[in-house]
């Protein structure tokens, strides 16, 4: 006999009798072998009810279409077969992806969206090309190739913890996108892409939480992405920024005593005038004992070594960065 | 057999979270579980070194891994933070054997030729969470027969912190999707599990000082989500959560203008308090939200 499995699927229609509040509605749904979330949406929207509203075109993980929140995790319902996922949580519960604007049931406005697409260009803007035109090795593809494989389907802002609480932060799937052009070698907007998402609700707003790549289905891994964008920011020296100062704050920390001196990098993060503002915090955290000391801050031991590492690399960096020209 | 691990209890635990690190030594000794000093150990990037250059980053990830290599033993952290950066650090050196090489050399050039051995990594290290040692290899039965005070009167929200869960290609132990690592060792010490929304969201610390009024807009958020589940207190195996959740609990509260006061626990502490510890052997006067609610007096 088939499994009958319930689906409990949050509703929500502005134009419906039930008006501007969502509600769940459950669907038992007979469970054919191998059967994705999407073959059983579109089985209930044929058989039990066609005002079931959702995005849906290739069913083959290509377009993007059809990400939804399947068991609180945004997922291509196409690609996401429900046998595995219903003996994991024991529960069907779908909805539309969180951190949009819900239209109607599973569709959600991307106009924000395509909209922080626009932010980052999604284009490329060629520099001169080199006599005899461009030559790409395998190297220069494999530094952008993650970042290619994008389809849009959002799953990750979706997921995203920034901008679940800030709706102007960049966000995972246009910092992906950013860097698909500023990694590429061809690209002669470099800076300044990279110093229109240094700015506030830029790339240094990413909480590094990770959701993006742990839910992207195409492992485009935006969060390495936004990794890479910040690296060749601080090395087009854009780093007048707190986030920039922050990432330098602990570099020069780890150089001076091996550790993160968390005092020091706040001060340095802020700046002179910031920090004052933090004072009657900090003599709070005083009183718990919770102020690491700024000046008597132990160092690691060998901390020589750390220091020669450090040294090895600059040169190296250095030959890198002439090679690149 | 005996557990031994290379004791790598992150930059926070020395200085701002001194009370996770002290608790972790005493339960640690009451449970038999030898933790082994790295008193040379860097800093492991704190997530911010990928920042401004890779390959410095590698390199000093692989002398911590080299030093424990050296010792014989895996790591044990009590940093979600350090957890993440360290695995995330020796996936690539593992999945990558030119890469490892490369940093290997250029370690080998950083290092002064006097010191006694060169240091080199063969990638054979793995990096633990106190949390996945309690559930996995000392296990939960064994940590369940340590028991004296059951925490039978608490209501716990497990909060695991971003980087104890993801990226789990790197991390593998607990499942980001539906997590039971914390639910399980709340229960294993006689505690009533409190489920929410936000137990596996962010705590907001990464931008502290760069967005603060996002990172304080999200640690309210996550407070008040336990809260309202009916939490007494919540619980973190990550330092820096401890941080936002317990430090800026105050301004989390003047941020939604509502009064919160969640005492917020280690999870070492949780633990020393079901193994008998007191309040300051815990250090749990350090913390800027008192514990006094959930302690059952």
């Amino acid at each position: 006999m088939r499994q009958v499995i319930k689906f409990k699927i949050k509703r929500f229609d502005p134009m419906g009798a039930e008006g501007n509040a969502p509600y769940w509605q459950a669907y038992n749904v007979k469970l054919d072998h191998g059967m994705t979330v999407l073959e059983a949406l579109l089985k209930i929207e044929k058989n039990d009810d066609p005002t079931l509203s959702f995005r849906r075109s290739c069913r083959s993980a290509i377009c993007g279409s059809c990400a939804i929140m399947i068991n609180g995790t945004s997922k291509l319902a196409c690609h996401t077969q429900i046998a595995p996922e219903f003996e994991k949580h024991g529960e069907m519960v779908i909805g539309p992806l969180d951190n949009y604007q819900v239209l109607k049931d599973m569709i959600v406005d991307f106009t924000p969206f395509w909209m922080k697409m626009e932010r980052v260009k999604p284009y490329l803007v060629p520099k001169k090309e080199p006599k005899g035109g461009w030559v790409i090795t395998n190297e220069d593809t494999k530094v952008i190739d993650a970042s290619q494989k994008c389809i849009m389907c959002g799953s990750c802002n979706g997921a995203c913890n920034s901008q679940e609480i800030d709706e102007g932060y960049i966000g995972p799937s246009a910092s992906a996108k950013a860097w698909r052009f500023v990694g590429d070698i061809r690209e002669g907007d470099k800076r300044l892409r990279l110093d229109r998402i240094s700015q506030e609700h830029g790339i240094w707003d990413c909480v590094r939480c990770v959701s993006c790549t742990e839910v992207c289905p195409k492992d485009v891994a935006p969060m390495t992405a936004i990794e890479k964008l910040r690296e060749e920011a601080l090395a087009e020296g854009l780093d007048d920024n707190p986030g920039a100062k922050h990432a330098l704050a602990l570099v020069d920390s780890v150089k001076r005593v091996g550790r993160l001196d968390e005092a020091t990098m706040t001060f340095k993060t802020l700046g002179f005038l910031r920090s004052l503002g933090m004072i009657p915090f900090g003599l709070k955290m005083q009183m718990h004992g919770k102020m690491p000391h700024p000046i008597l801050f132990p160092a690691i031991g060998k901390l020589d070594e750390v220091r020669g590492i450090y040294k090895a690399r600059e040169r190296q960096r250095k030959n890198e960065r002439k090679k690149k020209g | 057999m005996a557990l031994n691990y290379a004791y790598y209890p992150g930059c926070a635990s020395q200085e701002i979270t001194k009370e996770a690190n002290k608790t972790t030594r005493k339960v640690a000794k009451i449970l038999g579980i030898g933790l082994h000093e790295m008193p040379d150990a860097n800093c492991c990037g704190a997530g911010l070194m990928t920042d401004y250059d890779r390959k410095l980053w590698l390199t000093l990830n692989a002398r911590i891994f080299a030093q424990a290599e050296a010792m014989g033993m895996d790591i044990m952290t009590i940093c979600s933070t350090c957890l993440m950066v360290m695995n995330t650090a020796n996936k690539e050196l593992r999945d990558d054997p030119v890469l490892l090489k490369e940093v290997n050399d250029l370690m080998a050039k950083g290092v002064a030729k006097g010191s006694e051995a060169a240091l080199c990594y063969s990638g054979k290290v793995e990096i633990k969470q106190l949390l996945w040692v309690l559930a996995g290899e000392y296990g939960l039965e064994k940590l369940k027969a340590k028991v004296k005070r059951p925490l039978s009167w608490l209501k716990a929200a497990p909060f695991y912190g971003c980087h104890t869960l993801r990226p789990s290609d790197a991390l593998g132990f607990d499942d980001p999707e539906k997590p039971w690592s914390l639910e399980a060792v709340i229960k294993a010490l006689g505690g009533e599990v409190v489920d929410y929304k936000g137990k596996t969201r962010c705590c907001g610390f990464q931008v502290d000082l760069v967005a603060p009024d996002t990172a304080v807009s999200m640690t309210a958020k996550r407070l008040l989500d336990a809260k309202d589940m009916g939490a007494d207190c919540m619980v973190t195996p990550c330092p820096f959560c401890h941080i936002n959740l317990d430090n800026y609990q105050g301004m989390a509260e003047k941020k939604v203008a509502r009064k919160i006061s969640l005492p917020i626990f280690h999870l070492p502490q949780l633990v020393g308090l079901a193994l008998g510890l007191n309040e300051a052997e815990m250090g749990l006067d350090r913390h800027m939200v008192s514990p006094e609610s959930a302690l059952n007096k």
